[in-house]
């Protein structure tokens, strides 16, 4: 009985001297994650990719810090897509946790509302779902995004059908009340009317529609050419099943960013078909990466090997936002955040997501925008030329 | 176009009718607010769900099954839980059914995912005078409807639905006549349940399944149940149609984003002027 008792003594004492060592090995990196409530799916994808990067880092020895290899380690909580607690959770990452660098929460608006936090106590936060340019223009300098602003993306998808279908002059724009996706709606609105299209129809539901029948029967009577609907993924399923259901027929059929994920397609099957949407990120764009994966399409198998299906532009931004900071830490030669600050500022960022270069603002500067269209149950790249696949399909099918 | 509106309209409002007679009845016999019907409706959606696309079973052999799962679910949920705080405030039940719904939403999100899932099935639509009017809606609403009807005759004509109403109207009176009143506020549950199974089961077949749909099937309980009159049946059906109707009209003349809103300020006019609701005055049944 002594015996036992003295080895677990023993054990206890060599584990508890060995803590701080241990912690002084790795590199927190705080992450309050929606592993519940209405962005849980959202979450879980964010997860996946901050995941796959720590582990790709840790593999390779970790972060070399000035000669010195110190492991990531992510610190996580379910903040139940509260913007409230994310707010809460940023706030014990920091004086609880202490961890010196933050990735934000998903979304725009959540990003916004943390944001704030990190700024007071000078973290560096690193945003891989925030696009909205309210979200950077506060002169935050702790705060850095890795996708690009939304304008770059309505741009790219006017001026591709613009030449591409010239008889689409009628526009109706469908967006949910929510920061990101009324931001780009609106950018939508600018782009479009930009270009000289008319704009006949532009309105916002609320988070908690569970029907779309009313408003397409709306906007089939002002027979528009291109309907822009953005939205959560399971509203822009039920939007396009409804569309099928109301014999609501266009040209253009364009929804961000749900086309992207491969259940849409799970969801209305045939429907899915031509329906155009646009995107951050793909793995055909192939970039190279020297740090961590390789390549773009590395990355994508790297992905698929672990998690069993290809990655969209939310996981690989998610990657990308883990990855940056790691190589700026790299750079830095420090984890000091003054140090970690100014290299993220300046840096340009090769990667396979891309060339990332967050400037003064802390937003993703380096335009990339992809125009997508899901053609034979496949999602192909329409614009810029040099990644195309294939040409667009006018028209949607009816059912 | 006004006709296309109505249509839509009476077709969300039978599912709805659907969604909130189980809500209701619960409330009206237990004074429960069941805050877990929302995560039933759910579960009774991912049931079928998992029925039809892992186990390769046709739909109207799963969707019985599922409600009887949902039945023995809640059975137990009032047996073995809320019959101990039964007398409690209703503060009381309201809080601990909140609690389970917490968890049990969360289960469903471990065991299920959050990414929407739903049964694809494309059995057309009909046109009638510019109506256009899709089959799996009609039949939806339908099997909601009928299984509605069916309930309310068995609240009437049956021997436990005679014994569930006097509960309701008086539990001590009902305890002297010999009716076991713990047995019947669980059966009371269990067939609340089973109609959310039932509505899950329509929903999955409309709607991409999530369990954070929830929420919203909970909110839209709440204001068919206080429309139609509490523990009311037919004010269940009464109460669903109008808000699907209306949430149509509040569409057009107000807009999308205004839809839902048109609903509470429904409700919060019928609590100030018609407290009972459509249907609550004659009774309980």
């Amino acid at each position: 009985m002594k015996t036992t008792t003295s080895i677990i003594a023993a054990l206890s004492f060599a584990a508890l001297s060995a803590a701080p060592v241990l912690a002084q090995e790795t590199i927190k990196l705080g992450a309050p994650l929606a592993l519940t409530g209405p962005l849980a799916d959202a979450g879980a994808k964010s997860k996946q990719g901050y995941d796959i990067c720590v582990s790709a880092v840790n593999d390779k020895g970790g972060v070399d810090v000035g000669g010195k290899k110190m492991k990531l380690e992510l610190v996580e909580y379910d903040y139940q897509s509260e913007t409230n607690r994310a707010v809460q959770i940023v706030q014990r990452l920091i004086n609880v946790d202490k961890v010196p660098f933050l990735l934000s929460p998903y979304g725009s608006g959540d990003t916004k509302a943390t944001a704030v936090v990190a700024e007071r106590y000078g973290v560096p936060m690193v945003a891989a779902a925030a696009a909205t340019k309210s979200v950077f223009d506060q002169k935050f300098q702790n705060l850095f995004g890795v996708l690009f602003p939304n304008d770059m993306i309505t741009e790219a998808e006017v001026a591709y059908y613009k030449k591409h279908v010239p008889s689409v002059k009628r526009v109706a724009v469908l967006a949910l009340n929510s920061l990101f996706p009324k931001a780009i709606a609106g950018e939508m609105v600018k782009s479009a009317t930009g270009a000289g299209l008319d704009v006949v129809f532009n309105t916002t539901y609320s988070p908690d529609t569970s029907d779309f029948s009313n408003v397409l029967t709306q906007i089939k009577g002002l027979n528009p050419d291109w309907i822009y609907a953005t939205g959560y993924t399971q509203d822009l399923i039920l939007i396009r099943r409804q569309m099928a259901d109301l014999g609501l027929e266009v040209k253009v059929l364009t929804m961000t960013a749900g086309p992207s994920y491969p259940e849409f397609k799970e969801n209305v099957k045939s429907l899915a078909e031509n329906v155009t949407t646009n995107s951050w990120w793909h793995q055909n764009a192939n970039y190279s990466d020297n740090y961590l994966f390789g390549s773009s399409l590395k990355y994508n198998e790297a992905f698929n090997a672990k998690f069993k299906r290809d990655a969209t532009y939310l996981e690989a931004a998610a990657t990308a936002a883990c990855q940056t900071l790691a190589m700026a830490i790299e750079e830095a030669k420090s984890t000091s955040a003054d140090a970690v600050r100014k290299v993220l500022h300046e840096k340009t960022f090769n990667t396979f997501y891309g060339p990332i270069h967050y400037g003064q603002l802390g937003q993703n500067e380096v335009n990339a925008a992809l125009v997508m269209q899901i053609q034979n149950d496949k999602l192909l790249v329409l614009a810029p030329e040099n990644l195309k696949q294939g040409e667009l399909q006018i028209g949607v099918p009816k059912k | 176009m006004i006709s296309q509106y109505i249509v839509n309209g009476l077709l969300t409002g039978g599912l709805y009718a659907c969604l909130a007679v189980g809500f209701s009845l619960v409330w009206g016999v237990l004074n429960v607010v069941n805050m877990l019907h929302g995560s039933m409706v759910v579960l009774g959606a991912y049931f079928c769900l998992y029925g039809v696309q892992q186990l390769g079973l046709p739909l109207y052999a799963v969707a019985p099954v599922a409600c009887v799962i949902l039945f023995v679910f809640g059975y137990a949920i009032q047996r073995g839980l809320l019959n101990r705080v039964i007398t409690q405030p209703i503060l009381i039940t309201l809080t601990l059914t909140f609690g389970l719904d917490l968890i049990v939403n969360n289960l469903i999100i471990h065991v299920f995912s959050a990414t929407p899932q739903s049964l694809v099935t494309n059995f057309g639509t009909i046109e009638f005078a510019g109506v256009r009017v899709p089959v799996v809606r009609v039949g939806g609403m339908l099997v909601a409807v009928v299984l509605t009807l069916v309930l309310y005759w068995l609240l009437r004509h049956s021997k436990i639905g005679r014994a569930i109403i006097a509960v309701r109207m008086d539990r001590h009176a009902a305890a002297l006549m010999g009716i076991r009143i713990p047995h019947i506020y669980a059966l009371t549950f269990g067939i609340g349940a089973f109609m959310a199974g039932a509505a899950g089961c329509a929903m999955a077949l409309i709607y991409p399944v999530t369990p954070m749909m929830s929420g919203v099937f909970l909110g839209k309980a709440f204001v068919i149940c206080v429309l139609g009159g509490l523990g009311s049946v037919p004010g269940a059906i009464i109460g669903g149609l109008v808000l699907g109707v209306v949430e149509g009209l509040g569409t057009l003349t107000l807009g999308q984003q205004w839809a839902t809103s048109v609903g509470f300020i429904m409700m919060m006019a019928v609590i100030v002027l018609f407290p009972t609701g459509i249907m609550g005055k004659k009774g309980y049944e």
